[in-house]
């Protein structure tokens, strides 16, 4: 052993630059997807493939190519041989502290990764939007300006996008940054498995943005079938990507559920966790509960669309409806996973900004976990008109009623800590009110589709296009908002500018609701989703509403600029710029590499505000 | 301001706003047009909903402007910028009465609508049947007689039984001014049931997406009294059968 440990140590200063094969890397990892692609592509004109075989085989090769080159096995590939790690090499997959590099590579650092996924789930954010003011633009005015088939290629695109962005933005961005910081721990518990989730992600978003070059797809992110068993190429570079997100979220689950578990600081008890991780373990344990069964529905329609097989073919004796029953066991509880870590944000920025201790801590915490629990038992209510059995409707309705009572305990614990607080208007508190609002009118308008009389009348219309909008726009998204001022001085060590952060917000907001308030009205006099063209009585209020969406994105416009700016030159931020108590806001900003010198000691839960002597508990194991 | 006077005013704000509310959502015709005894019993249950939805509206966003209001920390005072609001962690009695009143709540509401759909649903007996064939992208509807038409004919207050059949992919039928939408279903018919209270020519459309055509599948729905639809079907010539065409 001893010899060993020599060796490696005298390997580290041996020079490494005469390789001719470049270093693990975004060089390597596109190198090897193209090899991947030839491979993939060679083997499918052996075998005399079909063009979906033929997509199916570059993509799986091109995908490993892709992971191998960038650097994802090459630990597990020396232990599988028998070799032991250079522990240099190991540091150095961790990344150097101010080094850009580390950034586009296999870097192994959970702040690294956090800020990987947060970028890339703006610039798909960005994708997303893009393609939301194209719809707009088609539908500002009755008749078709563009075309039918590019309307319906470009909303499924819009959904599958912004579904992603939802699903890894606050988890994957702010979760892999923040919570093992706030727990007390060095780094996530899955280093590599970390890494490996995120750089499954770059290839299958890819795939999806390309999806147009590949004939497109018609059916909406929820690929019913036989409407996408019929469709072209790009259904089929969807279905293959959201699969992979899965597997990602799969594998990024596990890896927070053991480092919530395991690898809290000494006096970390489950009841002293900041909300935010608290929200974050219950989404983690949904969607590893939760994703392999859309994984398995979507493989299901894959092997009907390249094999031959008949899961859902009525012709052949398969049930169209069972796939949805699929779909949405897993794609309810999905709301969830998008709206928790929202929840969770927000709850965590209350406290601060109200000065006050989180209100009813214990019952918010149980309402997560019953919403977790109950939100299994909800998924049929999408299925209302579907043709289900009929004797299925009562019992879900009833349940989908229930869970509205522990998500209302969110609105409980916001407007107890804000009542009879000192409310700091900060960019983070704004996005907190402008929360409030955007989820409260969610469950409310959620009330009339969980309702099967009124649900008649509205599903499949606008209605319901505004109701997601409000729930997952107003959980996740203005959660996110929240999250990400709040965090920027930690994540960056620089301040965000509030006058554009106001701007931002204002703007957002009243575009925001300026776009999807008159949706409802329109869902409730008749006009559909996923159309491309309306009856002309509509047409007025469609132009406004896509006056008020370009405001959206010019709104979102003054967020990029805002944050470009003030990562790049902003004021530089102190450690704790809000005088908060979680643990991240007790160390550096931006944190150290080990993010503690010394682990710290906890001893309440952190929202002791108003009682001098426990800001000094939260406080006195700190590293600094 | 003592922390009871503040609840009394925000209260009192609260309940005025929430009566006019209710007051001025009662009158509401929600639906747009109502032309069928479902679509009254949907209409009847939005109007309650919206009702219901009221005080629940108005009490987070009368407690948010008035936190906005008054419970600023001030600007000027800097020994105010840094102080904490009182250690408030919880109050077992509000936590109470917020679970119990929202359990109350949502339970009246679902046994409201349980009650709805038993009635929406109503007995399976009909005075008229209809077969209706979903395609990419038209609807054709045949009639017991074997006519086949393009547009629906039914009769004005008789209990009308639509059996909905597709080959392809799915569809959904829906006519806005009866409260009706069903999925169809390849391979598993589905079936409604409606009673029109209102002669007229009213919309129809596909509901769910089924492709390039989707925007474009729609349909009339035409409402008579008995004696002109039957006068209607006697005039149509069903398509020849196969049998007679054949020998």
């Amino acid at each position: 052993m001893i010899a060993t440990r020599v060796i490696t140590a005298a390997r580290t200063f041996a020079p490494r630059s005469r390789s001719f094969v470049p270093r693990p890397g975004l060089t390597r990892a596109i190198l090897g997807a193209l090899i991947g692609f030839a491979i993939g592509g060679g083997l499918a004109v052996e075998l005399n493939a079909e063009p979906g075989q033929m997509l199916a085989l570059v993509y799986v090769f091109g995908l490993l190519g892709f992971l191998t080159g960038v650097g994802a096995f090459r630990f597990w590939l020396t232990w599988a041989v028998g070799r032991e790690i250079d522990a240099s090499e190991e540091h150095a997959a961790h990344g150097r502290a101010g080094e850009w590099q580390r950034y586009f590579r296999f870097t192994t650092d959970h702040k690294v990764i956090g800020v990987q996924y947060l970028v890339t789930a703006f610039v798909l954010f960005f994708t997303a939007g893009t393609a939301a003011m194209f719809m707009r633009f088609e539908l500002a005015q009755p008749g078709i300006a563009t075309n039918k088939e590019l309307y319906n290629t470009i909303m499924s695109t819009h959904g599958a996008m912004m579904i992603t962005v939802a699903l890894v933005s606050i988890v994957g961005g702010l979760g892999n940054y923040l919570v093992p910081i706030m727990i007390g721990a060095r780094d996530m518990a899955f280093p590599k498995a970390n890494a490996l989730s995120y750089w499954m992600l770059p290839l299958a978003i890819l795939l999806v943005a390309i999806n147009p070059f590949l004939g497109g797809f018609d059916s909406g992110w929820t690929a019913y079938p036989p409407l996408s068993q019929q469709a072209n190429l790009g259904q089929q570079a969807y279905l293959m990507a959201f699969i992979t997100v899965g597997v990602s979220s799969i594998l990024s689950a596990i890896n927070f559920l053991v480092t919530v578990f395991r690898m809290r600081a000494p006096g970390m008890s489950l009841m002293r966790m900041p909300i935010f991780v608290w929200a974050l373990t219950v989404t983690a344990a949904l969607a590893l509960i939760a994703t392999s069964v859309v994984a398995a529905a979507f493989t299901m329609l894959l092997f009907d669309r390249l094999m031959g097989t008949a899961f859902f073919r009525a012709s052949r004796g398969g049930d169209v409806i069972l796939f949805q029953h699929l779909f949405w066991f897993y794609s309810h509880p999905a709301v969830y996973i998008m709206a928790l870590p929202g929840l969770g944000a927000i709850l965590e920025v209350v406290p601060v900004f109200a000065r006050k201790p989180l209100f009813a801590y214990p019952l918010a915490v149980l309402s997560f976990i019953s919403i977790g629990v109950m939100s299994f038992m909800v998924w049929a209510h999408h299925m209302f008109v579907s043709g289900m059995a009929e004797f299925f409707h009562i019992p879900i309705m009833l349940t989908t009623e229930l869970i509205s009572v522990p998500t209302g305990i969110v609105f409980l614990s916001a407007l107890g800590t804000i009542w009879m607080g000192r409310i700091h208007f900060r960019v983070p508190m704004l996005w907190v009110f402008g929360f409030i609002w955007a989820f409260l009118i969610g469950g409310i308008t959620g009330v009339f589709l969980a309702d099967v009389p009124t649900d008649i009348a509205l599903s499949d219309t606008a209605f319901v296009v505004a109701h997601f909008h409000y729930t997952i726009v107003g959980g996740t998204i203005f959660g996110l908002f929240a999250g990400t001022y709040y965090w920027f001085p930690k994540i960056t060590g620089r301040m965000y500018s509030e006058r554009l952060g106001k701007l931002h917000f204002w703007w957002f907001t009243l575009a925001f609701n300026a776009t999807f308030i008159p949706m409802f009205w329109l869902g409730i006099e008749g006009m559909r989703r996923r159309v491309a063209d309306y009856p002309a009585e509509f047409g007025p209020v469609n132009l406004f509403i896509s006056f008020a969406a370009f405001n959206i994105a010019l709104s979102v416009g003054v967020f990029a600029i805002n944050m470009f700016r003030s990562w790049k030159s902003g004021p530089v931020a102190e450690s704790n710029p809000w005088r908060a108590h979680t643990l991240e806001w007790q160390i550096a900003s931006p944190p150290p590499i080990q993010n503690f010198d010394e682990i710290p000691t906890v001893s309440a839960n952190p929202y002791q505000y108003g009682s001098p002597a426990a800001t000094a508990a939260a406080e006195g194991g700190s590293a600094s | 301001m003592s922390p009871r006077r503040h609840l009394l005013t925000a209260g009192a704000v609260w309940v005025v706003l929430s009566i006019l509310g209710i007051i001025l959502v009662e009158q509401l015709q929600i639906m747009p047009v109502i032309a069928s005894r479902e679509a009254e019993i949907e209409n009847r249950a939005f109007v309650i909903l919206t009702a219901a939805s009221v005080p629940v509206l108005l009490f987070v966003v009368v407690g948010l402007v008035y936190t906005a209001l008054r419970f600023r920390a001030s600007k000027e005072s800097a020994t105010d910028q840094m102080r904490d609001g009182p250690a408030i962690h919880g109050h077992l009695g509000t936590q109470a009465a917020w679970l119990i009143v929202s359990l109350v709540l949502v339970l009246g509401l679902f046994g409201y609508g349980a009650l709805g759909l038993v009635e929406i649903r109503g007995a399976q007996t009909a005075d008229f049947e209809v077969q209706v064939n979903a395609e990419q992208w038209a609807w054709h509807y045949k009639y017991a007689n074997g006519v086949i038409s393009s547009e629906l004919h039914i009769p004005v207050d008789r209990r009308v039984h639509l059996i909905l059949k597709s080959d392809d992919v799915i569809h959904s039928f829906w006519v806005p001014a009866f409260g009706v939408k069903q999925d169809v279903v390849p391979g598993h018919p589905t079936q409604i049931y409606t009673t029109a209270t209102h002669s007229g020519t009213f919309p129809g459309m596909c509901a769910e997406l089924c492709g390039l055509g989707h925007t474009g599948m729609t349909t009339t729905a035409i409402v008579s009294d008995q004696a002109a639809l039957d006068a209607w079907l006697s005039q149509q010539q069903p398509p020849p059968s196969p049998e007679a065409s054949g020998s």
